[in-house]
């Protein structure tokens, strides 16, 4: 995760430790405290200004009504990474995911037991404020679903309107959640026309603009391409990587192929158990367990 | 590809028999199509070549005539039943729209259900029972005829036309969007306000819409609860107040013929709101299904 | 809810290992004839060796194009992934191989018709090519079965050939003054050094072999740098 930092921020320490007194004095002992500040500083602005983004489950258990769609599962989700989880159709991998913003239990009879861990504070606590969840953990679907009253920048900015952001800085968070979903150069000019008249794969990316503007820790994606042409598709794979220096993310996704290219970690589960999880290409070249090997090479699915 | 295979395409006897089935059941279908289309064109076409000719700007703008004379018009008819639709709109429409929110959007089925139900038998009393109800209910302990009886009859009757096709529209909202709302951490009663409503504002209008379209014409209730009222324009809605179904109600029962063509124009002014009406709403309807991917 | 799927692009890749394994056949054979050309001075069947080599590069360049293929159309991970890595690094063995036994076809004429050939070097070649064949047999038989004890057992056998081909030098060595003598000892070293390397190929595929079926590649031992 934020090994590089940590290395730098106890390299300044050590450098300083001898001698805090004089250190400051002398100009090449001062260079490696400050670079470090620039450096976390620089990194900030790009980065959550709140939590790390370190999501946790703990034997996290989710039912729709009778019906046993998450098993047990533990797994954790590194900040700065992508995760991505795979499985065949029913497998429970999109249940697990909306068990992370609680989007689980908006169906009737579907509910979630265990702990699911945001930087090692319990969503599922009665304490909760399940609006605060959404918002630290965004979402983004598998159809792109702009909302079809608003234009583009309203669409952009349609979850902060809700939070009393002054109107300058409305535009300036838009502005700022179109850029860093790599749309702001196209849909610039046509700000006010309708978020539906774009293409596929721009409406998704409003759709991910919309989720990111309220500065989510966490962003899910659930099989975010499965609407999209392969172009579209392969744009959206470009911008997770740029993302995850902003979010954790974790994509569920059908495409085998997708999962190798953009994750760092994969998670393959089957019929609601946690079968395996690795490194992305650990999973693909020497997967540990059969079942897993004998679905990413196609053997079943 | 052996000839055999090639049998299997051939006719086994009946080809012809289902060729003229289908001919038949393509005929009768196409005939009742063209005999609805018929009985409107001959009805709106009679009512304009018996009325058009007693259709005048001073007809439009001049209270109805005294009792025997001739030269009035229908603006105090225009005038009445405007006010009345205008007042029970205001009462049923907003009503309607939030029966079908609550039953879309926060009960249960189990409630939805049955509410949905009660709706539907609400469309089907006769309406001169809605009338004889509110008669029973404002115009006897009051004593006399008042146009906001006749307007709450009407909102009666709008009601269930307003909340069924809102229940429609609003089901029609894709749950999508509603999920991408929860998702950015929209409360549930904003996402109705600023999602749902907004989306299936066309289908809203156009129920409602219709609705207006529907009471405009409607006639047995004002007879029991607006039809004795006084001469010239009048516009309190506490007494009765002319409209025009009961203009045409009345001139047609005059042995006059002049009034019987002036009940031919008073007709061909409601058909023609009416048509009006029916015409802005389907271009409402047909906004609200793009808006929502349909 | 195991449902089998994919059955054509199995049977495809199996067929692609069996046509790629037997190109050892093929290197095996050519092998065979290359130690008869040797040891009876035998120029034609040299030459129809060399001829022959054509028909190795030609499964050669078939079954890599075919699972270059089969990479761009099926994208294959996990095992999958690693057998046509490793088929791609047994084919180029077997190209290797088959190159060898032409090199020391190739140098036979150089020894004349009468050549003042030492019976003991010739019978050390001989042995060598009888142990290189059994080499790549077994390394045949690994790779089919996946079993990587045998594969690795390869590297013990791979000893032997090192050590007859030191024994050959020894012998070179030792062959006397005669001008014509030495320079057919060294044609002969030559042919011992391609031996050699034929059978440290062998060695390279049972290394393959540990790869498909662990998914850590590593070589057995540097087998390519024998210890003098």
């Amino acid at each position: 995760m934020d090994v590089s930092k940590d290395t730098t921020e106890s390299a300044a320490m050590t450098e300083s430790s001898p001698d805090p007194q004089a250190n400051p004095q002398t100009g090449s002992g001062f260079a490696g405290p400050s670079m470090a500040v620039a450096g976390s500083a620089g990194q900030g602005s790009v980065k959550r200004n709140r939590g790390e983004g370190t999501v946790e489950l703990m034997g996290l258990n989710a039912y729709y009504g009778s019906t046993h769609a998450v098993r047990g599962v533990d797994l954790g989700f590194a900040a700065d990474k992508v995760t991505a989880i795979i499985g065949p159709s029913g497998c429970g991998k999109s249940t697990m995911v909306r068990c992370i913003n609680r989007m689980h239990e908006e169906i009737d009879g579907a509910r979630a037991e265990g702990q699911v861990l945001l930087d090692g504070l319990d969503l599922y606590d009665s304490r909760i404020d399940i609006v605060a969840v959404r918002r630290a953990v965004g979402m983004v679907f598998q159809k792109p679903n702009p909302f079809p009253t608003m234009s583009v920048f309203d669409n952009a900015v349609s979850g902060l309107r809700l939070t009393g952001v002054s109107r300058g800085e409305l535009d300036d968070r838009g502005r700022e959640a179109l850029v860093a979903a790599g749309l702001w150069e196209e849909v610039k000019d046509r700000l006010k026309a309708p978020g539906v008249g774009l293409s596929g794969g721009q409406q998704q990316r409003l759709c991910i603009a919309r989720a990111l503007a309220v500065e989510p820790e966490v962003l899910l994606m659930d099989e975010p391409c499965s609407a999209l042409d392969p172009v579209a598709t392969l744009k959206i794979e470009e911008l997770i990587g740029e993302l995850k220096q902003r979010v954790t993310i974790v994509i569920v996704t059908h495409n085998m192929q997708q999962a190798a290219r953009v994750a760092d970690t994969t998670v393959f589960m089957l019929d609601g158990e946690l079968v395996e999880v690795g490194p992305t290409e650990k999973l693909f070249t020497t997967p540990d367990d059969d079942r897993t090997e004998q679905y990413v090479t196609g053997k079943f699915g | 590809m052996s000839a055999n295979q090639h049998s299997l395409l051939l006719d086994r006897g009946n080809l012809k028999r289902r060729n003229r089935f289908n001919k038949a059941v393509e005929i009768t279908s196409t005939t009742a199509a063209v005999l609805a289309v018929v009985v409107l064109v001959i009805v709106v076409g009679s009512v304009f070549l018996k009325g058009v000719s007693a259709l005048s700007w001073h007809f439009l703008t001049t209270p109805t005539a005294l009792f025997g004379e001739s030269g009035g018009g229908i603006s105090n008819a225009i005038v009445g039943s405007a006010i009345m639709v205008a007042i029970a709109a205001v009462m049923a429409i907003p009503i309607g729209v939030l029966v079908a929110i609550y039953t879309t959007e926060f009960a249960p089925p189990s409630i939805a259900h049955p509410v949905r139900f009660v709706l539907d038998i609400l469309n089907g009393v006769p309406t001169i029972i809605t009338g004889i109800f509110v008669y029973g209910l404002i115009v006897v302990p009051q004593g006399h005829q008042s146009a906001f009886a006749a307007s709450l009859a009407l909102a009666i009757i709008m009601l269930p036309i307003v909340a069924r096709t809102a229940q429609e529209v609003l089901t029609l909202v894709p749950g999508t969007l509603k999920e991408a709302a929860h998702a950015l951490g929209i409360a549930q009663w904003r996402t109705t306000l600023r999602i749902t409503i907004p989306t299936a504002a066309g289908g809203l209008i156009t129920g409602s819409l219709l609705a207006v379209a529907r009471v405009a014409g409607e006639t047995a209730p004002l007879i029991f609860l607006s039809s004795i009222f006084g001469q010239g324009m009048l516009t309190a809605p506490g007494e009765a107040l002319a409209s025009i179904p009961i203009f045409i109600f009345r001139s047609s029962e005059s042995p006059s013929s002049t009034a019987h063509t002036e009940a031919w124009a008073a007709a061909l002014v409601l058909i023609a709101f009416v048509l009006a009406l029916n015409i802005v709403a389907r271009a409402f309807y047909a906004r609200s299904r793009k808006r929502m991917g349909a | 809810m195991v449902t089998e799927t994919r059955t054509q692009y199995q049977e495809e890749l199996e067929r692609l290992e069996a046509s790629a394994l037997d190109g050892l056949n093929l290197v095996s054979s050519a092998l065979q004839r290359t130690l008869e050309a040797v040891e009876h001075q035998d120029v034609e069947l040299a030459q129809i060796v060399v001829a022959d080599d054509d028909r190795i590069d030609g499964r050669y360049l078939e079954v890599h194009q075919s699972l270059i293929t089969l990479l761009a159309t099926q994208s294959p991970v996990a095992t999958d992934l690693r057998l046509i890595s490793a088929l791609l690094h047994v084919l180029k063995s077997v190209e290797r191989m088959g190159d060898q036994c032409v090199n020391i076809c190739k140098v036979i004429p150089l020894t004349g018709n009468e050549p003042p050939a030492d019976r003991e070097m010739v019978a050390l070649i001989l042995g060598m090519g009888k142990q290189t064949r059994a080499l790549i047999g077994q390394a045949k038989r690994a790779f089919a079965e996946r079993d990587v004890e045998m594969a690795r057992d390869l590297v013990r056998q791979d000893d032997f050939v090192d050590d007859l081909n030191r024994e050959c030098f020894r012998l070179a060595l030792d062959l006397g003054d005669d001008a014509d003598q030495r320079e057919w000892a060294m044609t002969m070293l030559l042919a011992a050094r391609a031996i050699e390397r034929i059978a440290d190929n062998a060695v390279d595929i049972g290394e393959q072999v540990a790869f498909v079926v662990t998914g850590l590649f590593r070589e057995f031992e540097d087998a390519s740098h024998p210890t003098t």
